[in-house]
This record gives structure tokens, C-alpha cells and sequence, in this order.
């Protein structure tokens, strides 16, 4: 996989809408994102009182449809780089709109487990640039991708129990995360392929 | 030679755990040297007499290659200067055997054959240079650079050097006495190490360049070479007219084969005689057109100089002594292009612990670990949720920080690069950040029962999206290099050149800017038209591009972008004058004013590509 594939952080439900949805589609990766991110983007804008569950549950269903449907392209491209940054942008605020609308006391179990999701997207992005090596398969099928994580948060929200559902994923996929990727670091620190550092120059470390 | 031995340095470094692990890394390396170009008088410039030392500046350069570890040498000498060659070889603190070559050709074979008996890295190099012994340091000794150059931004430091291009950490062109190129942003400076594994593309790429030069060849590479002194003696009438008019005149008023008066035409074959057998830079035109990842170690402010008679080995010399290499060695640990805050309100000190650690013998990742540490006594303090537990988040947070800076210049400075410190730098950095959102959300329920956890929530999806933004472009740009087609070694012209957009980086604007022409730079092409939504793009580009050229502009434009040092900042100060409420509206209003100016900036370079 390309770099901007890793970072796209697919889940099985994306692969697979990606080969079948995907192929039959004739729009670019880059417009399906943007395109399938959009009802998410109002739905986060729209004020919490006026939005319902179901509204926002719906918004991540046409974001999974659509941007998941790009699943697999690696097209390259002056503008692939925008993907990875808009499938966070609207991972992270779905998971916080998800809680505002549900149980907002939930919001400190919100906040640890987009610490962990931010720890498993960072850890993809330094393996890559150091150790030339992508996470195993089985971590991002683990983590069940954007796609994965969004619908199973969103039928939890609307079961009323997505409060309870970040707790089980924080002590389940956490130390699952740490330990593989503490794993893959003392592998390549024992092992005689050199790190590689690009971008020293890069502004902000 | 002993410069950097009474500076003390070495010693403390000695101490450093992983000092001998890396010494012993680099026991096989060896090094190829070229004593090919004539001095001023017509004789070798590397045998140059530096009298107070009591040797040559070759005597100095193979003293200054043992002590980093080269164990092995070979010198590539021309038949009338091989006995003196072989007199200073002998008296080498490594072994050192001469190798007679008549012409470049001869060179580059030589090299080939080198190239495939190395075992393990090899350095080729120029054996008339005089620099400071860490500038070698900085491309031999530095595990980061794997195969790479020693280059500059410096005019006055690449005087006689060959012009480079380089963009993201990666040389994408270069040129030679047969090579011309379009657009260099820095010169060669005559070093380069060559890593074990790309020692068979080395040995492929020297012979098949000693072919271009040699045989049937040799008419179509003199050619090239007197279109080069074509370009310079042009260049030279354009100077000396807007000296003498104050107008600089137009390229097609200069003429093919202009008069010019003696002080130039004598410059104009100085410059012949000391880059016409630059047989180092038509290899790293061979290794980057082979499609090898070339990188680069920066002189920075180290002492360089190629003298070319008595008079100005005197004047390096003086220059040489002048300047306190540790001190020197001291400032380049301190990053390059750093943010505004870091530059001018950490690193001025930070430097210096970051000695005291070196003598100390610590490890950078130690210094890591204890950042980190602190980062979590912020986190508590926050916590506690009181004005003083506030102040003294505060205050412990750039504690953090300023370890942070000193991690990295201990590692620089001591040359210590771990494959687990890279990685801990990053991981604790992000750690401290997001420990110290929820420090100061349980702080701000606890003590001014405000519930900000949501402000918190957006703000690490906020931060964690800025940077997802910055590494995606970075990779989108990596993948766009990487696909170039690499060109032939027989082509001498870069012809369509790189596009016409700005410059990838800030380093990279500020290198381009400015400089003597190179010996090997053609007249620039005219930037095609655009219109449209292109043209406009393109014309922002430029915009932006310019702004780096102020330092006034070039700091806003950092400090807007909100880098760590200035989001720390702002953190520390909003903390401890107002509530933990402030502090995430005030993370959360700059930063994502700065994600829309970074996002559109680089739509637009996306949009002019």
C-alpha cells in the first residue's frame, strides 16, 4: 500500500464497498470524499438541539457509502493528500457529535478515545516514515478502519449505548495498540535495517 | 588537526553509551580521494603547504578522515604530480595507495574499480579542500545520511562547486562539467559517502560516465564544457556592463562570444582549471539519475574552502582560526527552520544544556524520557484545578518543552541518532500534548466547575487533523518525486526541467534565491503563461513564496501556522492569567485559522502544479 492508502485507515467495510460499489463508479477518489463528507460537515455544523440521532447516524451512512466506495484506489494525483486529513477531520467530529447528542457526561470517555485513535493514525504515519514499514493488516482490521469504528459507534448511539461502547473499545483495542506497536519498535531496533528520516526539514515535529 | 580534540567534546562523547556501538559501525568505511585539479601555479592543490601545521591541506584531510574512522584510502593523482602524491600518502596515519590517472576518464574508472572492491561505505572526495573537521563529521559520522553529499546554500563556500537540486531531503538533479541543470538550489561540495548498497549502482554509473568523456565521446564532452565557459564568459560581460551602466542588460543584447577584460577572462579560467575535472560531481549526476535516494548534510556555518594559491590557503587559514568550532558545532545542533518561539525564546539556552548534557554523557533518549516526565507533573498540576496549580502547569509545561528542544540538539550535537530516539521524540511529544489537554479539562471541572471536555475533544481532533494534513501533503509530494522519470546519463541538458511552481520548502526558497551563478547553470527557461484558475493559483504561489524572502514575513507566516513551540506557549500563558476554558478557545480559534491558511496554501501550490 501507498503511504496516503495507510493513512486513509480503511476498515474492512471500505475495502469491501471499495471492489464492488467502488469499481463501477466513475468519480475520483479525491470528489467521493468530499462528496460523501458533505451531509457529515452540516451535520456537525448544525446546532445540537436541532439534530436528532438518527439525522447524524444517517449523514455517517452516506459518508461510509460514498467515501468507501474510493476504498483501494491509490490514485495518485495533485490533490490525493487531501483525503487522509478530511476522513479525520470527520471521523474525530462525528465520534464528538455522536456524544454531544447521546450522553455529553460521556464526553472524558470521548476525549481518551480519540487520544487512542489519534495514538494508532500517528503510529501508522512514524512506522512508515522511520521504519519504511506499514502497521500489520490485522491492527487496522482491529481497529475496523473509519468505516468500521463510525458504524458500529452510530448504531450504538442510537441503542444508547455508545458511552459505555468507547469504555469496552479503550480497554480492549488500547493496550492492543501500545503493545504492537512497542512490539514493532524493539523488532526494528534489534534488527539491522536502518531508520531512514525524511522530511528533516519538515516545520513542525 | 586537533581542533576538536581540546574542545572537549570528543571526550564527553566518548563517555556516551552508544559512542562505541558507533565507532565500530564504522570500521569499514574507506575513501576515495581526487588530486586532480591544479592550483593557480599550474600544480596540485591538494600539496598546498599549511606551514604552522607542518603538512599539506591532503596531509590534513587524510589526519582529519582517520580520526572519523576512514581506515582505508585511495588517491587519484595525475602522472606528473604521483611522487609527490605517494610521499605525502606514505606519511598517511591510514593506508593509503595512489592511483595514476591521466585524464577524468581515468578518474572514473579508477572510481569503478574502487566502487567494487569496497566492502562497506565509501567516501569520495577532493583532496584540496581545507573545512572544519565536523563539516566531514556532519556527512561521514551522520547515520542519517545513508548515501549523500556535503552541500551548501553558501556562494562563497560553493565558489567552485557544481550546482544541485534538491526537494523534501532528496537531490533530484545535478550537474557536472558534462551536466547542466535548471534551477539548483545548492552546490556540492565535492563529498560524498556512498552506502554499502549502492556501491554496484556507483561502480555502473562511474563507468559508464568515464565512456561519456572517453573515446568517441571526448568531442561531444569537451563541447559541453566549452558551452559552460560560453555561459560564464556571457554572464561575466553582463556584470561588468550593469557594473559600469547601473542597468542590467537585457540576455539578448549580450553577445555569443562577448570581449572581456583581462581580470575577467583570467577569472573565467580559474574557474576552468578548478572544476574541468570534477569527477565527484558527474558521479552524483550517476547515482541521482540511476534513481538512488541522494540526501544531504548541510555545511551550515562550518569553515570551507578550496584555496588555490599560497595567498589564499593564508586567507583560509585565518579565517579557519578564527572560528570556534565547537561554537559553531553548537549552533548548527540547533534546527535549521524552527518556529519563532523555539528559535528565539528556547534554543538560545537550550543550547547549552544540551552541552552540559553531552559532557554529562547523556543519551538524547534519556533527556526524552525526562521531558516526558515533566509533561506528566504538568498534567497533575493542571489537574489540581487551582490558580497556583495553573501557574505551575504552566511553568512545568515549558520545562517540558525546552527538553524538548534539547533532545534533539544533544542528538545533533553529539551525533547520537537512535532508530528508538526518532520514534520517542515523536510519540512523547504528541503524549505530553494531549496529557496536558485532559490535565487542564479535569482541572477546569474540578476547580472552576467548567465542563470543557468537549472544547478538549475538539481540540485534539483539531491538532491531530492539522498534522494528518501536513504528513498526508508531505507524502502526496514524496510519491510525485519519487515517480520522475529519471534521465539518461548520456543527456547532457536538463531540458523540460522541473515545474514551474515555487519552491517545495521555506529552506528551499531562501536557497534559491540570490546566489552566484553556478559553473553549470543554464540561462533560465521562460516560466510558461497560465490562465485561469492556474494562473491565479500560480500567482499565489509566488505571493507566498515571496513572503519567505523577508524575515519579517517569513516569521509571521510561521508564527501563524501555529508550530509546537508557539501552541505550548500559548497554552503556558492562557493558563496561568485565565481559566482552561481560554486556553482551548484560544488553541482552537488560532489553530483553525492556521489549518484554513496551511489547507489553502497548499490547494493553490496544488492547483499551479
Amino acid at each position: 500500500m501507498t503511504p496516503l492508502q495507510v493513512y486513509r485507515d480503511d476498515g474492512p467495510l471500505a475495502a469491501w464497498l471499495g471492489r464492488t460499489v467502488g469499481a463501477a463508479l466513475r468519480l475520483g477518489e479525491v470528489p467521493l470524499t468530499l462528496l460523501g463528507a458533505l451531509p457529515l460537515v452540516v451535520a456537525l455544523a448544525w446546532p445540537l438541539s436541532a439534530l436528532t440521532t438518527g439525522a447524524a447516524a444517517l449523514a455517517v451512512a452516506v459518508l461510509v457509502l460514498v467515501a468507501g466506495a474510493a476504498s483501494g484506489r491509490a490514485e495518485p494525483g495533485r490533490f490525493a493528500w487531501v483525503t487522509p486529513p478530511v476522513l479525520r477531520a470527520v471521523e474525530y467530529g462525528a465520534f464528538i457529535k455522536l456524544v454531544a447528542l447521546t450522553d455529553g457526561d460521556w464526553m472524558p470517555a470521548c476525549y481518551a478515545f480519540l487520544a487512542l485513535l489519534a495514538f494508532h493514525h500517528y503510529d501508522a504515519v512514524y512506522r512508515l516514515r522511520h521504519q519504511r514499514l506499514e502497521p500489520p493488516a490485522w491492527v487496522r482490521w482491529a481497529g475496523g478502519g473509519w468505516d468500521g469504528r463510525l458504524v458500529v459507534a452510530s448504531a450504538l448511539a442510537l441503542a444508547g449505548a455508545l458511552g459505555p461502547g468507547l469504555l469496552v473499545a479503550i480497554v480492549v483495542l488500547g493496550p492492543a495498540f501500545v503493545a504492537e506497536s512497542v512490539v514493532s519498535w524493539l523488532r526494528f531496533v534489534a534488527a539491522e535495517r536502518v531508520a531512514t528520516y525524511e522530511d528533516e526539514d519538515v516545520q513542525d515535529e | 588537526m586537533s581542533i576538536a580534540a581540546h574542545s572537549g567534546r570528543p571526550a564527553a562523547v566518548d563517555r556516551a553509551p552508544g559512542a562505541r556501538r558507533r565507532a565500530a559501525a564504522w570500521a569499514g568505511a574507506s575513501a576515495l580521494l581526487y588530486a586532480t585539479t591544479a592550483d593557480a601555479g599550474g600544480g596540485p592543490a591538494a600539496l598546498l603547504r599549511l606551514d604552522a601545521e607542518g603538512t599539506t591541506i591532503l596531509g590534513r584531510l587524510l589526519g582529519q578522515l582517520a580520526d572519523l574512522g576512514v581506515r582505508r584510502v585511495w588517491i587519484v593523482t595525475r602522472p606528473a604530480w604521483a611522487d609527490a602524491v605517494r610521499r605525502e600518502a606514505a606519511g598517511a596515519p591510514q593506508p593509503a595507495d595512489v592511483i595514476v590517472a591521466a585524464d577524468i576518464a581515468d578518474d572514473l574508472r579508477a572510481t569503478a574499480d574502487v566502487a567494487g572492491r569496497a566492502s562497506d561505505r565509501l567516501i569520495v572526495g577532493r583532496s584540496d579542500v581545507l573545512a572544519h573537521r565536523e563539516a566531514l563529521a556532519g556527512l561521514l559520522a551522520d547515520p542519517r545520511v545513508t548515501t549523500g553529499v556535503l552541500a551548501t546554500t553558501s556562494g562563497r563556500r560553493g565558489r567552485w562547486a557544481y550546482r544541485t537540486r534538491s526537494a523534501r531531503g532528496r537531490m533530484l538533479s545535478a550537474s557536472s562539467p558534462f551536466h547542466s541543470i535548471r534551477r539548483p538550489s545548492h552546490f556540492f561540495l565535492g563529498f560524498l559517502k556512498v552506502d554499502r548498497r549502492d556501491l554496484a549502482t556507483l561502480e555502473e554509473a562511474a563507468g559508464r560516465l568515464a565512456e561519456l568523456a572517453d573515446g568517441p565521446g571526448r568531442a561531444r564532452f569537451e563541447e559541453e564544457l566549452a558551452r559552460k565557459v560560453v555561459v560564464w564568459r556571457r554572464r561575466r560581460w553582463q556584470l561588468a556592463r550593469a557594473a559600469q551602466t547601473g542597468l542590467w542588460p537585457d540576455p539578448e543584447e549580450i553577445p555569443l562570444d562577448p570581449p572581456l577584460d583581462p581580470a575577467d577572462e583570467a577569472d573565467v579560467a580559474e574557474r576552468l582549471r578548478a572544476t574541468r575535472d570534477d569527477a565527484g560531481a558527474m558521479l552524483v549526476v550517476g547515482l541521482v539519475r540511476s534513481g538512488v535516494h541522494v540526501s544531504s548534510s548541510y555545511l551550515r556555518n562550518f569553515f570551507y574552502a578550496r584555496p588555490r594559491s599560497p595567498e589564499e590557503l593564508a586567507e583560509a587559514q585565518a579565517e579557519l582560526a578564527a572560528l570556534d568550532e565547537d561554537a559553531v558545532l553548537l549552533d548548527a545542533a540547533v534546527k535549521g527552520a524552527d518556529g519563532f518561539f523555539t528559535t528565539y525564546f528556547v534554543s538560545p539556552y537550550s543550547k547549552y544544556i544540551a552541552r552540559f548534557a553531552a559532557r554529562r554523557g547523556w543519551t538524547p533518549n534519556v533527556v526524552t524520557t525526562i521531558s516526558m516526565a515533566i509533561g506528566a507533573g504538568a498534567t497533575a498540576a493542571f489537574a489540581i484545578g487551582s490558580r497556583a496549580g495553573l501557574i505551575a502547569g504552566a511553568v512545568l509545561l515549558q520545562a517540558a518543552f525546552t527538553m524538548d528542544c534539547v533532545d534533539g540538539q544533544l542528538a545533533r550535537y553529539t551525533r547520537q541518532f537512535s532508530k528508538l530516539g526518532a520514534w520517542l521524540d515523536s510519540i512523547f511529544d504528541r503524549g505530553k500534548e494531549y496529557l496536558v489537554y485532559a490535565g487542564l479539562a479535569i482541572g477546569s471541572t474540578r476547580g472552576f466547575g467548567v465542563d470543557v471536555w468537549t472544547l478538549a475533544c475538539a481540540a485534539i481532533a483539531l491538532q491531530t487533523a492539522r498534522h494528518m494534513v501536513d504528513f498526508s501533503y508531505a507524502a502526496g509530494r514524496h510519491e510525485a518525486i519519487a515517480a520522475l522519470p529519471l534521465r539518461d546519463l548520456a543527456e547532457p541538458d536538463e531540458r523540460d526541467g522541473p515545474p514551474a511552481a515555487a519552491a517545495e520548502t521555506e529552506a528551499e526558497a531562501q536557497a534559491a534565491e540570490g546566489e552566484l551563478p553556478g559553473p553549470a547553470e543554464r540561462a533560465e527557461p521562460p516560466e510558461p503563461e497560465r490562465r485561469g484558475l492556474r494562473g491565479i493559483a500560480a500567482a499565489g504561489v509566488r505571493f507566498i513564496t515571496r513572503l519567505e524572502k523577508r524575515p519579517a514575513t517569513r516569521w509571521a507566516k510561521r508564527i501563524v501556522a501555529l508550530p509546537i513551540g508557539e501552541r505550548f506557549a500559548l497554552i503556558s500563558i492562557t493558563a496561568a492569567l485565565f481559566t482552561p476554558r481560554t486556553t482551548f478557545i484560544a488553541l482552537l480559534a488560532w489553530g483553525g485559522f492556521a489549518a484554513c491558511y496551511s489547507v489553502g496554501g497548499r490547494v493553490m501550490r496544488s492547483v499551479a502544479r
